[in-house]
Parts: C-alpha cells; structure tokens; sequence
C-alpha cells in the first residue's frame, strides 16, 4: 500500500538545532511564537488525534518514528507512505514576517530528511516552503528537489487563490524537479473568509476549500503553462469531484472566451493532472464508489490515504466497502499513487 | 463461555479496561452508579480498539440552539478514533442512531469477581 497522507509531527524545540542564526535566538532568546491556529480543539477524545497514537512516553501522537512503524507501517503492511505534516500553520500560512516562514520551513525540511527519511526506507517527504516569497521558495525547491525521497511541494489551503501568476515560479520549479504539488488544507477560513462558529460546519466543508483551489488553477492556467505539473488534493476526499466536474465543464462551454489560455475541457484537465486522497471517507457502499468513480470517468485519480495519527484516521482494512474488485482495490492501494507521482513513475 | 476479568475494585466507576473472553479482546466499563459492563473492543465504524477511547459524558440532545446540557457523566463510551458515543446503560447504543450498537456481554459480580458471559 502506498499512504499518500500521513502526519509527522515536529516540536519547535526539535527545529532550534537546524535552525540558522538569527532566526534561532528570535525563539531561544526572544520568544517568538506564531500566533496564527485553528480555533478549534474539542472535536474528538484527544482533539484532533487518535487517542491510542500518543507515544507512550507521553509525547503527542506523530511525534516518534518507531511508534510510527509499529502502529502504522508494520500493522497495515505499508509499501511506501509519505509524509504530509507541518508547522503548525504552514510557513506558506503563517502571518507576517515571511523571512522567518523561509528560515522555519527550511529547518524543517531538514529535520525531516534527518529524523524520517533517512530512517525507514518506506517514507517518502514533502518539501516545505514559504510561497509568500516565491524567490525564496524556488531557492528551496531548487536545494532539495533532486533529493529521491522528497515527492512533492506541499501548499496549503488557506485563503491564498495560488493559481496566480505570482506563484508560478514555484510550478516551474516543481516541474522541473519532477516533484508533484500537494495540497492539504490548513485552516482554510470556508464561510467568507470567517471560521464557522462549529468545527462540525467546518469539517464538513473542507472539500469546498479544494474545489476553490482547484478552480482557481485551472482557469487561471497553470495546467496550460506547465504540462507536466501534478497535483495531489489531500484530505478533502474526492466525492465532490463528480460536481466540480459537470460544473466547470459546463461554464467552461458558456464562458471560455474569458479565458481563452484554457485549451481543454476542465475535466480533462483534472483527470490528466491531479490526484485525489480518499481520507476523510464517507461511508459507503459499493455501487455508491462505483458511480462516483464511473461519473470521474477514471478510476486512475483516486489514491488511498489514512491521515495517521490524526482523530479521522481512516483504517485500510475498513474504511472502504467490502468487496471491491481485486483490479480496483490494487489502483487504489497503490497504482494510482505510482503512476502520479514523477518520481515514482521513475 | 464465561470469563473472570477482574476483582470488583480494580475499576472504579467511570473506569474502564481491556480484557479477553475466549479469542475476544473485550473492554470492560464500570458505569457511574457502580454497575458493570461488557462489550466487544472494537468500534462497529472502522474497528477501532474501544477500550483506548474515552468513558465519559455527553452534551445531552436540547431544545435551543446554544444550550448545552451535560448527562451521563462516566456512562458514554467514546471511540478513540472519530469519536462516536456508545451508551454503555442502553446496550451499547449509539447516542446519535440507536438501532447501531457495539456487541455487548452479559456481566455478573460473585464472591467480588467481575464475570463476563458470552452466550
């Protein structure tokens, strides 16, 4: 099986040593602290983890690769997972002072590579990067993206449209490095650019956060402008794709003349370059997945994902309906995620 | 088949432990007034392993939007994953649908022992 999301998690104590000057003392000696988090701490028994995936030491749960190994890896008969976590926010989220985003996200790219990648032959890596300032985040892009186990780019989704030209650059340099782009949310403001009174309204909407960003990319060319580019939506599911679909294809007939840089129907736009993770799944039953999938058109943009350790974990052994054919659940499990990523596909 | 799991003062109420009956693992949970409970320890979601979630309460179904009421404080069995609420005094029922219930046992106390029954 490949897990194409799986949260590590870092403690800003573990960062200070791959941390540079200045930006070290601004922690050590000057206390900074981003200040920017989701509102929300209630939803389950531990927050927002598994209860039974904190380490047994007492540290938070993700924080410990052996743990890891043993309730995740070894248990499920991991092929390859990668890694999705992050600061908390994202550098490319974080309030202000964009200089120490650059400085945070490179220290944990390297604390990565150091405590995870290098230590289980399985897990593969996001690279981090500040795309407040591009140049900053090619820069970074360019210092890690021939490393093999880095596979992806990740950006989160918050209220940033990364479809503009502003951002290119960093397509352009993930392209050329054969790294796809992942997207996972990381406290998209949904109603209006506010945060709902409810986690439950919250949650229930993030897929909305995926179909503006996916939106956004697509008619603001970048799938035109980078032919090789991929792009993985994480955790939003993928049962609102069927929707965004008809939808775009739909405006795309009436009011392509608005974007006349669009050359191709947006489904196939999606179908030839993105990628969706399963996790938070809804239940289900066979025939359900199966007109989902026939009304994407393919089988072939859906990859599993169980989001360890966090409290929505999705069980490979059950998450799914029973029963699915042996072809399908082989895509699913695994093919689909060898065949999207470049570095994979290798 | 029955099982002794425990000495009776070993969970005290509002606690709860894992156990075995037969090839079962098992949680056991002492509800508020004393009383003891028995059920399969694995959540009918996703399988999770109950007995590492939560023996609490709940926010009680209301009339108002914004009113909270707090119930059956050690009578809620929590799943450590998605958090689903089982009623551990109403056969395992779950809070928000009760025709889904984690599997229960039969429970008995003799000379102090906790005696789990299946069948």
């Amino acid at each position: 099986m490949i897990d194409t999301d799986i949260h590590e998690r870092v403690m800003y104590e573990e960062l200070l040593p791959y941390l540079e000057q200045p930006w070290r003392r601004y922690i050590e000696d000057c206390h900074w602290i981003q200040e920017k988090h989701m509102p929300y701490t209630q939803p389950a028994v531990a927050g927002v983890d598994r209860a039974d995936a904190k380490v047994p030491d007492g540290r938070p749960a993700g924080t410990d690769l052996a743990f890891m190994q043993e309730q995740l890896l070894d248990q499920n008969g991991h092929e390859k997972g990668i890694l999705t976590g992050a600061l908390d926010p994202s550098p490319s989220s974080m309030h202000g002072w964009y200089e120490m985003a650059t400085a945070l996200a490179t220290a944990y790219n390297d604390w990565q590579i150091d405590k995870w990648l290098d230590h289980d032959d399985r897990l593969y890596g996001s690279i981090h990067i500040a795309a407040q300032d591009p140049q900053g985040a090619v820069k970074e892009i360019e210092r890690l993206g021939s490393h093999p186990k880095m596979v992806q780019v990740l950006l989160p989704i918050d209220d940033i449209l990364w479809g503009d030209a502003y951002y290119h650059p960093i397509f352009e340099a993930a392209e050329k490095h054969d790294l796809a782009i992942g997207m996972h949310h990381n406290e998209p403001p949904l109603y209006y650019g506010k945060w709902p009174k409810y986690f439950i309204e919250w949650h229930t909407l993030i897929p909305l956060s995926h179909m503006n960003v996916i939106t956004n990319m697509i008619f603001n060319g970048v799938f035109e402008k980078f032919p090789k580019l991929k792009l993985i939506m994480i955790e939003g599911g993928f049962t609102y794709v069927p929707f965004l679909m008809k939808k775009m294809d739909q405006q795309y007939k009436d009011l392509r003349h608005e974007v006349p840089w669009v050359k191709r129907m947006p489904s196939d736009i999606i179908r030839e370059h993105m990628c969706f993770t399963t996790q938070p799944l809804e239940e289900m039953k066979k025939k359900e997945l199966m007109q989902i999938i026939d009304q994407i058109g393919s089988d072939e943009v859906i990859s599993f994902s169980t989001d360890y350790p966090h409290w929505d974990y999705d069980s490979p052994a059950e998450a799914l309906p029973p029963n699915l054919d042996d072809d399908l659940k082989k895509k699913l499990f695994s093919e689909n995620a060898r065949n999207f990523y470049p570095k994979f596909r290798k | 088949m029955e099982q002794t799991v425990c000495h009776k003062e070993d969970l005290q109420p509002g606690e709860m432990m894992e156990s075995t009956l037969g090839k079962h693992s098992i949680v056991v949970c002492r509800a508020s007034d004393g009383h003891y409970y028995a059920f399969l320890n694995r959540c009918i979601h996703q399988g999770a392993p109950l007995s590492k979630g939560k023996l609490c309460g709940a926010p009680a179904p209301t009339e108002h939007v914004g009113e909270y009421a707090f119930e059956k404080d050690g009578d809620i069995l929590r799943c450590p994953w998605h958090s689903r609420e089982f009623d551990i005094k109403n056969e395992g029922r779950m809070l928000v649908n009760e025709k889904f219930k984690i599997k229960n046992f039969n429970v008995t106390v003799e000379n102090d022992e906790v005696i789990v029954y299946n069948g």
